[in-house]
């Protein structure tokens, strides 16, 4: 949630600094008059200042060096600094079909293919979610009778805990005689176990969860927009879409472009929900029956905690996070790339 | 004057549109809280009843014994000394807070370095600190857990709690945000009349910027509640240390056996109902809270 708000504010501040870009050069002179002032209030402002930096280098530095190094070297768990080269073994282990297996006995390559799958579906997911918000909130937007109490019971989702979401959707969809959904249906599915449903338990929890952040989100953006606008286009003789596609869609694009940032990066990175929806089973099925469960962040998880691939795991489990990094990385940059033209719609 | 009485009238009148509007909110309402009804009739099931019926008891008797066996029935109370729903709250409650108020108070006098006091190079460093914290990092919070292994402090609480205490770049991107709206002029006042540079941030600034700390709050606090994957990679195999969440996802274990979804159900209410209940008193701060963000572009 944090990051999500955190993303916005630094779209926020980045219209800032271009704007103070323009300003530099009256500034210039100012500040280098000022420069070399290292009084006590200096110290003191650059040392709090600098203590959120010093803190996200330490805490995010160390594990991206270490990660980095890692994809071409054996690295100790528990000793720092002990790196030793070994000859892309991680990158072997994960792309390699059936090297691990006779290596390790543990197929990862074909886990690794697998999660990339499911991943990729899961994330898209997000779309979905981006959907519903955007409806509901125009939808509230229409002033409807009692939006106001319906847009404090659609954040509700948001504030439950993915493990109490996972509890009860695994009560909802559960095999056993009194699951929820088989006693509707009257049906007898094990929703949890069953390949060709298993995702889709994970994907429901999620759309369930997720879309009261964009709703609130969407409706400020909605409220937002000059009525004036509105007004002349019904001038014009525009119909509701015409309005909606020209006036509606422009005005909410950098919510449109914050949600799908956040939520992109979220949806590769999705590891609470899966992992309790469909926990790992008992060896061989790392996440649950056929691995329909298992995203990359989860097999990094599985990998991380047991010890199969002796010593090469945290250079297999930096393999995974790099694949992840480079491609949330993209994304995020390829958005911001086109960032401008999605502004004006 | 004419239009405007056409308008009222057109408001008023039963129109299908709006009809069909209401209906889809409502629909999305029963999704939305269906399943949750169900938990909560679940919840207050008897085990009886619920072995005694293969299908799902609709109507059942109501029991509230379901959530005196949370606490009574744990099998894990024995050793830990009590229940472990208690605590798992007591440690989510200081690991989240700790490092939150930390962590705003880092923030907050951080981004007061940054708006309202000058130093050498201030902006290029802000400018840096900026876009090193546009990196999205997410996928590195597995591989975390080699550093923080190889440093020792995998089965302690310190990886969830130090970090947050050195405040977070976004949060200070969001506090100077709000401290450019508050003049600069007042700072100064302050400083004519004595007050150091601590002095003006908790006398002056502080004061004035207490809706955004409101705000950042209480998002860090939902994000740490309910935060799952972090003290699973860290504090998996301490019971004393677990968390609330992580008591919860284990609750098949703690309460094994046939039809014990109702204790199940029962243990997933009272561990929502805290932040429920601060939603319920506070949700004017959560809904304006995501908006503050969003509004502009």
């Amino acid at each position: 949630m944090n990051a999500e708000l955190q993303d916005d504010i630094l779209e926020r501040e980045n219209v800032a600094i271009g704007q103070q870009e323009e300003n530099s050069c009256e500034s210039r002179s100012k500040r280098r008059k000022r420069r070399g002032k290292w009084n006590k209030e200096a110290i003191i402002a650059i040392i709090l200042a600098l203590i959120p930096v010093i803190g996200f280098l330490i805490f995010n530095g160390f594990p991206l060096v270490i990660s980095f190094l890692a994809l071409f070297c054996d690295v100790d768990l528990y000793e720092l600094g002990s790196f030793s080269w070994n000859n892309f073994e991680g990158f072997k282990v994960i792309f390699s079909n059936d090297y691990s297996l006779s290596t390790y006995g543990l197929n990862v390559a074909h886990y690794f293919y697998k999660a990339c799958g499911i991943t990729l579906w899961i994330a898209s997911t997000q779309f979905v979610t981006l959907l519903i918000a955007l409806g509901i909130a125009v939808l509230l937007a229409t002033k409807v009778k009692g939006h106001n109490v319906f847009q404090i019971l659609f954040f509700v989702p948001y504030i439950c805990s993915t493990v109490a979401v996972s509890l009860m959707w695994r009560w909802m969809f559960s095999g056993e005689d009194s699951g929820v959904l088989n006693t509707i249906f009257g049906t007898s599915i094990t929703w949890l176990n069953d390949p060709s449903t298993m995702t889709w338990t994970i994907i429901i929890a999620i759309i369930w969860q997720a879309p009261g952040y964009g709703i609130v989100m969407y409706k400020s953006a909605l409220a937002n927009i000059d009525v004036s606008q509105y007004e002349a286009a019904e001038l014009d003789g525009a119909n509701a879409w015409e309005k909606f596609i020209h006036i509606t869609l422009p005005g909410i694009a950098p919510t449109t472009f914050y949600l799908l940032i956040a939520g992109i990066g979220a949806g590769f990175l999705t590891y609470d929900i899966a992992a309790l929806m469909i926990p790992d089973g008992f060896a061989g099925s790392i996440g649950g029956n056929e691995s329909m469960g298992l995203t990359l962040v989860r097999l990094m998880y599985y990998l991380i905690r047991n010890d199969q691939l002796a010593s090469s795991v945290v250079s297999a489990a930096s393999v995974i996070t790099w694949v992840l990094f480079v491609v949330t990385g993209s994304i995020t940059l390829a958005l911001f790339r086109r960032r401008d033209k999605l502004m004006e719609g | 004057m004419e239009r405007v009485i056409k308008a009222q009238k057109t408001k008023k009148r039963f129109s299908v549109g709006k009809i069909f509007v209401f209906a889809v909110l409502v629909f999305y309402t029963l999704f939305l809280f269906g399943p949750l009804l169900i938990v909560f009739l679940t919840s207050v099931t008897s085990t009886e009843q619920l072995t005694s019926t293969t299908s799902f008891v609709w109507l059942p008797k109501v029991t509230f014994r379901p959530y005196g066996s949370v606490f009574s029935d744990d099998i894990a109370a024995d050793y830990l000394g009590a229940p472990s729903l208690l605590i798992g709250f007591a440690n989510t409650l200081w690991m989240t807070l700790l490092p939150l108020i930390v962590g705003l108070v880092v923030s907050g006098l951080s981004a007061y370095a940054y708006s309202k006091l000058k130093f050498p190079g201030q902006k290029k460093i802000f400018r840096i600190a900026f876009l090193l914290s546009m990196v999205p990092l997410g996928a590195f919070g597995v591989i975390s857990y080699t550093f923080y292994s190889q440093i020792g402090w995998v089965g302690t609480p310190f990886p969830l709690i130090i970090p947050g205490m050195f405040g977070s770049m976004g949060t200070v991107f969001f506090f100077k945000m709000f401290y450019e709206g508050i003049p600069d002029s007042l700072i100064e006042a302050g400083k004519i009349d004595g007050l150091g540079i601590f002095g003006s941030f908790f006398l002056i600034l502080f004061p004035l910027a207490v809706p955004a700390f409101i705000a950042q709050f209480i998002f860090g606090f939902v994000a740490g509640y309910n935060s799952y994957m972090g003290p699973l990679l860290y504090l998996e195999g301490v019971p004393e240390l677990a968390t609330l969440q992580l008591v919860l996802s284990d609750v098949r274990g703690t309460f094994p056996g046939l039809g014990k979804e109702n204790i199940h159900c029962a243990a997933a209410i009272l561990g929502m109902l805290p932040l429920i209940l601060i939603y319920c008193f506070l949700q004017k701060f959560f809904i304006e809270g995501i908006a503050v963000g969003g509004v502009k572009g």
